[in-house]
């Protein structure tokens, strides 16, 4: 069994029959139940946890939650991995491995420290510039970013959303008061604390609530919170974001905890709150003191000795030197001391220390040193010695001359930071109590209150009083009870403390310029002199130092260091902290995983296919996919052995010569009905439809108030109020809501409404000089002669048993008929038209010989052709805009705007490449000389291009520079691979011109 | 994350079920054709953007697909007042009869 | 470790849809509808009516989701266009919806990973229903008597919603019944 030379013999909250095994750079170590991995390297004798991020120094456990800025460890191996995590955080389990974040080559930085000054990257590596590519690679690789995992994530996470009258951040004593007195009133109430037990400071200290331990009364609090009904207690959740109107993230560890990857179920799951009214006890942080090498491991917060001590049975040293400026750490002495360690003295910074825990420690035996300040540590890889030294009333200067005590352990007290980082999510500025010596919360509006801790309430009393009264007052404000408490005032025996003395920088024999490093922020090694150096240098805004020195820059957003690094700033420009401020904070609370934040939304449902009825043929059919939209649409079909080419060209020509089958479902169609309905198209259309006979079809432009081609389809009259029209696939929902904006909010008074259809309807095209003889085979009551059922028709009638719309439009320039039917009929009906088209060789064909059939034709695709700045004149569809409706429609007006009459605009082409073989890239620019040098004036740019099997050569449609009266002129396009294809422009419609065929 | 009360549905619901439509009460043209291009130009591109209280179209579309209208502080984000689709600008001034 | 019992889902076969619009205050729609469907018009925001094999869901202040035996659409389409004489439409959508029953005890919880919408029980009893986010779709979730929820969502979504759903509800145990 491997030691744990630390480990007190008895005591704390943990299971010693349950011994776990893990690592620690390789080095095999074991914990117990409960600990964390901190508490864990601590029994065990570690003292360096991790090398600084600047200059390498070693570093030891400096906290036991949330702000530690030294134990910041990689967990695990390979795509199980976690950079970055906090030693104090971790709930320790069998099998662990860790290892520090960033444990790269740094002894070179260490070695170059003396160059690394605040503003140190815009100073020593931007001249000359040419080094500075070297610079950086040298220094990202050496700094501690950590390390990603190297593959899928194999764990899976998820999102849960909450409503509640009442969500309470924080289970410590506050926290509890206030969730109990909610739930109590009959609010919904939601608390959540980020560690694994509910408590909080009530498990690390040694106090009692009315004549019962501390933990004690947070068991019974949490049972009477447990039997309230809907009160939802989460542990190991942190809440790391409040946003607007009262919305929280937070995030849960459901299993980090067991180790195992194969536990199973969800790794993380991030809740997301909506609260009506939330109390944030989010208790404080204590503040450390900025001394000379006070970054050496053994120089730890008092509090964090403690509960050490209290909580985890560790001892993380023998001789301790606590180093305070108030009352309260003192119990961190006596704590030292019942353990049956040596407390070498007490340094408090007072010169008149005089509280009753004072008394009590001066009774118990141990040394009181007041008037002095540890003022620097000395040692190697850990605390030997402690050098202190009489400071003056004012704190800046030394009295007389410094004297060192031998200890291993520094513990330090400089009062209390509140755990302010919530509120100031919201954007609420915190601001300065001089009687807290702290940045307090602002205020959080109606919805939003703050108890204990966090509003600068130092004793446990005032905690639960004031957590009770909010918890009473936010369940009244959400409705519930009439904002009295029930819980009885406890009696915790405390006794009232002496005022603290504030102390933000300790002064050292030499200036601080030269002093040896006061550590402000140890994350980003942040030091007392560069903030100085700073301020030397012209920077007066908080918010600007924060970004020079990197204060506060961690992913611990200067939890520890903030408060120092502002008064040190204060005082270098001679103001009052509260003129300086402080920085804001924003989320998240503490660093999460980007699984939380992606949720299920990962793999297959990143994001959502929509499929039609027919996609189980196409899948079993081998089709390839375009993804149109969210649509998955068949592209092509290849057979075996067939190149995309060959497939393509077989498709088109089974069209153009057979019988070939479409599915087009994918189409928007919005079914319009009101005595209105025709004014309404008539406004939104630039055709008009107040004319078309009922049982036609009309092809209809829609622009927006700009002029510009917006969407595009066909439109049939099914009855005399009623219209079904057809939008684009990719814009559907753009169309409908679109139409909706106007029918709602500027044409109220038309009678009409819109309903989407597009998910009732499959619609199967049958296309080809055969298909009316496909149609024949399944249809009885429909009459499909040339002369009964004319292009641009719709028929009503049964398609294999089904009732059924029949229109006959085309975008493939063939005889078509479009085969509507209701989806839950659509493979039926698409199965029966496959069977009767087999005598014919029915051919299914995809979205790629779609597009080569309409540039045949030369039909534009909106989206593709066009760009949201094109006009139907650009694209020679004047004929499809009628400019003497009765009523304008939407873009009329900018039709005539000066700039839209230009005769150099941008128009729709034809292109006939000089080798018929070579098809141009689509997006290719066109210029009308070769081999100029660029800059070369751009005449215009491919925007379709396709080989046609039926015309056997290559085909384009471009947008060219007065494009419409250049037919004939030759155009180069070069490309990237240095080819230049030269093609002539000529007519955009390549095939059939006169539409024979389509009205066969 | 927003929350807002969609006048029609008479319910708090979230910001992910509504969309933005823009600036709400926008005066149009009676007579667009009556316009030179420069006043056409202004009406089409040119809209308040205020910091402050800003009244706004916003869509119900996962919910009840009702346009209506928000009066929503930009600077604070708080949603002032809701209303349906086609109550008159309530800071408009008072049309005069001719 | 798997919650007993879990979630049930189970899609329902054999529904007609029909979306309506009208002038709530009309007395002839109000009439027409009770006397084709047997059923009241809600005009309660975001609640349904029903009788026996029929319900009228609120979908809007001047609409509404009837659902109906399948075979039954074109029958109560043409009595409403026969009696209605306020502004009327009537689309029969029965393709372009899945039906489906979401039960068990922890049906809630799958319904809390798919939407932003507070389904508890004291926000969101039987006789509720609401149009809402569900997961990157939509969907129109209805309360019904016995405390299970009915989803009715679009057709082209199904695959996506109903791997969403198993994926969900997995961890609770979950027997799932496509049609």
């Amino acid at each position: 069994m491997t030691a744990q030379p630390r480990r007190l013999a008895e005591g704390g909250r943990i299971d010693r029959s349950r011994v776990l095994d893990f690592t620690f750079h390789g080095r095999a170590m074991q914990g117990y139940a409960g600990d964390t991995l901190a508490s864990a390297l601590l029994a065990n004798g570690v003292d360096v946890v991790s090398r600084s991020f600047k200059y390498a120094r070693p570093r030891g456990i400096v906290g036991h939650g949330p702000e530690e800025p030294n134990a910041i460890l990689h967990l695990g191996n390979g795509a199980v991995s976690t950079p970055n995590l906090r030693a104090t955080e971790v709930e320790l389990f069998d099998g662990l491995e860790a290892r520090s974040t960033g444990s790269g080559p740094q002894r070179l930085v260490g070695a170059f420290s003396r160059f690394l000054p605040a503003g140190f990257y815009y100073k020593t590596f931007m001249q000359p510039p040419w080094l500075w590519m070297t610079w950086e690679r040298l220094l990202r690789r050496a700094a501690g970013f950590g390390e990603a995992p190297d593959g899928r994530d194999p764990d899976t996470y998820d999102k849960m959303n909450h409503h509640c009258d009442v969500l309470v951040v924080g289970a410590g004593p506050a926290g509890l008061a206030a969730a109990l007195e909610a739930a109590r009133a009959g609010a919904r109430v939601l608390i959540a604390d980020e560690r694994p037990e509910f408590g909080g400071s009530l498990l690390a200290r040694s106090l009692t609530v009315a004549g019962t331990s501390g933990a004690d009364w947070v068991e019974e609090t949490m049972a009477a919170l447990s039997s309230c009904p809907d009160a939802t207690l989460l542990p190991r959740a942190t809440v790391s974001g409040y946003y607007d109107h009262n919305f929280f993230t937070i995030l849960e560890r459901r299993t980090d905890h067991l180790g195992d990857a194969d536990a199973g179920g969800t790794r993380q799951r991030l809740h997301r709150v909506r609260a009506r009214q939330s109390v944030l006890a989010t208790g404080a942080i204590e503040r450390p003191l900025v001394f000379a090498n006070n970054d050496l491991p053994g120089v730890m917060l008092a509090s964090a000795v403690s509960a050490y001590v209290n909580r985890y049975a560790v001892a993380p040293g023998d001789r301790l030197v606590l180093f305070t400026t108030n009352d309260g750490a003192y119990q961190t002495a006596m704590d030292w001391q019942r353990i049956g360690r040596e407390v070498v003295a007490v340094v408090d910074a007072r010169q008149h220390p005089e509280g009753a825990l004072v008394q009590s420690a001066m009774e118990a035996g141990i040394d009181v040193i007041p008037g002095h300040g540890v003022i620097e540590a000395l040692g190697r890889a850990r605390v030997g010695s402690a050098v202190i030294a009489p400071l003056d009333d004012q704190g800046d200067t030394l009295a007389s001359p410094s004297r060192r005590l031998e200890c291993d352990l520094i513990a330090q007290s400089g009062g209390w930071s509140p755990t302010l980082h919530l509120s100031s999510q919201t954007g609420t500025r915190p601001r300065w109590s001089g009687a807290a010596a702290a940045f307090l919360p602002g205020a959080l509006g109606e919805r939003g209150l703050c108890a204990g801790a966090v509003t600068g309430k130092r004793s446990l009393r005032e905690c639960i009083e004031e957590g009770a009264s909010a918890g009473a007052l936010a369940a009244s404000r959400a409705g519930f009870g009439d904002g009295e408490t029930t819980l009885a005032t406890p009696d915790t025996g405390e006794s009232p403390e002496a005022s603290s003395r504030a102390l933000y920088l300790v002064p050292h024999e030499k200036p601080v310029s030269r002093a040896p490093k006061q550590f402000v922020d140890l994350q980003t090694d942040v030091t007392a002199a560069d903030i100085q150096l700073a301020a030397r240098e012209g920077y007066t805004s908080v918010e600007h130092v924060k970004r020079y020195t990197a204060l506060g820059f961690g992913t611990d957003q200067g939890k520890l260091g903030n408060v120092n690094g502002v008064a040190i700033l204060a005082d270098a420009l001679g103001q009052e902290i509260d003129a300086t401020g402080t920085t804001m904070f924003r989320p998240a609370y503490t660093p999460m995983t980007f699984g939380a934040a992606a949720g299920r939304d990962t793999g297959d449902m990143f994001d959502p296919e929509r499929h039609t009825p027919m996609h189980a043929w196409h899948e079993a059919h081998g089709a390839t996919w375009e993804d149109v939209g969210r649509w998955k649409r068949p592209r092509y079909y290849p057979q075996p052995g067939e190149t995309m080419r060959q497939a393509v060209d077989r498709e088109c020509l089974a069209v153009r010569d057979g019988v070939a089958i479409f599915d087009a479902s994918t189409l928007g169609k919005i079914d319009i009905q009101g005595s209105d309905a025709a004014v309404f198209l008539d406004r939104v259309y630039t055709t008009g439809f107040r004319r078309l006979g009922v049982g036609r079809c009309r092809y209809g432009l829609m622009l927006h108030e700009n002029g510009y081609i917006f969407d595009d389809g066909v439109t049939a009259r099914m009855a005399e109020n009623r219209y079904l029209l057809h939008t684009t696939t990719g814009n559907a929902e753009a169309v409908y809501a679109w139409l909706e904006f106007w029918r709602q909010t500027e044409w109220r008074e038309l009678d009409v409404h819109l309903t989407s259809v597009t998910d009732h309807w499959a619609t199967a095209a049958v296309v080809g000089p055969q298909s009316r003889d496909v149609l024949r085979k399944v249809c009885t009551d429909i009459d499909f002669d040339s002369d009964a059922f004319r292009f641009m028709d719709v028929r009503e009638g049964h398609i294999a048993g089904i009732p059924a719309r029949v229109f006959r439009i085309s975008f493939s320039g063939e005889l078509s008929f479009e085969v509507n039917v209701p989806a839950n009929h659509g493979r039926h009906v698409w199965d029966a038209l496959i069977e009767a088209g087999t005598e014919f060789d029915i051919t299914p064909y995809g979205t790629e010989a779609m597009h080569v059939l309409r540039a045949e034709k030369g039909f534009i695709i909106v989206g593709q052709d066009t760009d949201g700045s094109v006009t139907p004149a650009d694209v020679g569809m004047d004929w499809a805009v009628r400019r003497n409706k009765a009523y304008g429609f939407l873009g009329d007006r900018s039709l005539t705007l000066a700039h839209h009459l230009r005769e150099d605009r941008f128009q729709l082409v034809g292109l006939a490449t000089a080798d018929p073989a070579t098809v141009l890239p689509e997006g290719a620019q066109l210029v009308e000389e070769p081999g100029h040098r660029p800059p070369v004036a751009m005449e215009g740019h491919v925007t379709s291009s396709y080989y046609s099997a039926r015309l056997s050569r290559s085909i384009a449609l471009a947008m060219v520079k007065r494009g419409s009266k250049r037919t004939g002129q030759i155009l180069y396009a070069p490309l990237a691979d240095g080819r230049i294809i030269s093609a002539t422009i000529v007519s955009p419609v390549f095939y059939d011109p006169k539409g024979v065929r389509q009205n066969a | 994350m927003l929350h807002i009360r969609c006048p029609y549905c008479q319910e708090m619901r979230s910001e992910e079920e509504f969309s933005n439509a823009g600036e709400a009460h926008i005066r149009r043209p009676p007579d667009p054709a009556a316009l030179s291009d420069a006043e056409w130009g202004d009406y089409l591109h040119f809209r308040k953007n205020p910091r402050g209280p800003h009244r706004e179209v916003w869509v119900h579309t996962a919910g009840c697909r009702r346009y209506f209208n928000v009066l929503r502080d930009t600077v604070s984000y708080e949603i002032l007042d809701v209303y349906p689709a086609g109550v008159p600008d309530p800071d408009a001034p008072e049309e005069t009869t001719p | 470790m798997p919650e007993a019992p879990g979630v049930e889902y189970r899609e329902i076969p054999g529904r007609g849809c029909l979306n309506l619009r009208g002038d709530a205050d009309d007395p002839t729609l109000r009439d027409a509808t009770a006397t084709t469907l047997g059923t009241e018009l809600p005009t309660e925001p975001c609640s349904w009516q029903s009788s026996g094999d029929t319900r009228a869901c609120w979908l809007g202040p001047d609409e509404w989701l009837l659902i109906v035996p399948d075979g039954e659409q074109s029958r109560v389409e043409q009595q409403l266009r026969e009696a209605v004489s306020g502004p009327l439409s009537v689309v029969d959508v029965s393709g372009g919806f899945v039906h489906a029953n979401l039960g068990g005890d922890n049906a809630a919880k799958v319904l809390q990973k798919s939407s932003p919408y507070d389904f508890h029980p004291r926000n969101f009893p039987p006789g509720r229903c609401v149009q809402t986010v569900f997961a990157q779709a939509g969907a129109l979730v209805v309360a019904i008597e016995d405390g299970s929820f009915v989803l009715i969502f679009r057709r082209s979504y199904a695959d996506y919603l109903v791997h969403w759903i198993a994926d969900a509800a997995e961890e609770y145990g979950y027997p799932m019944h496509r049609t």
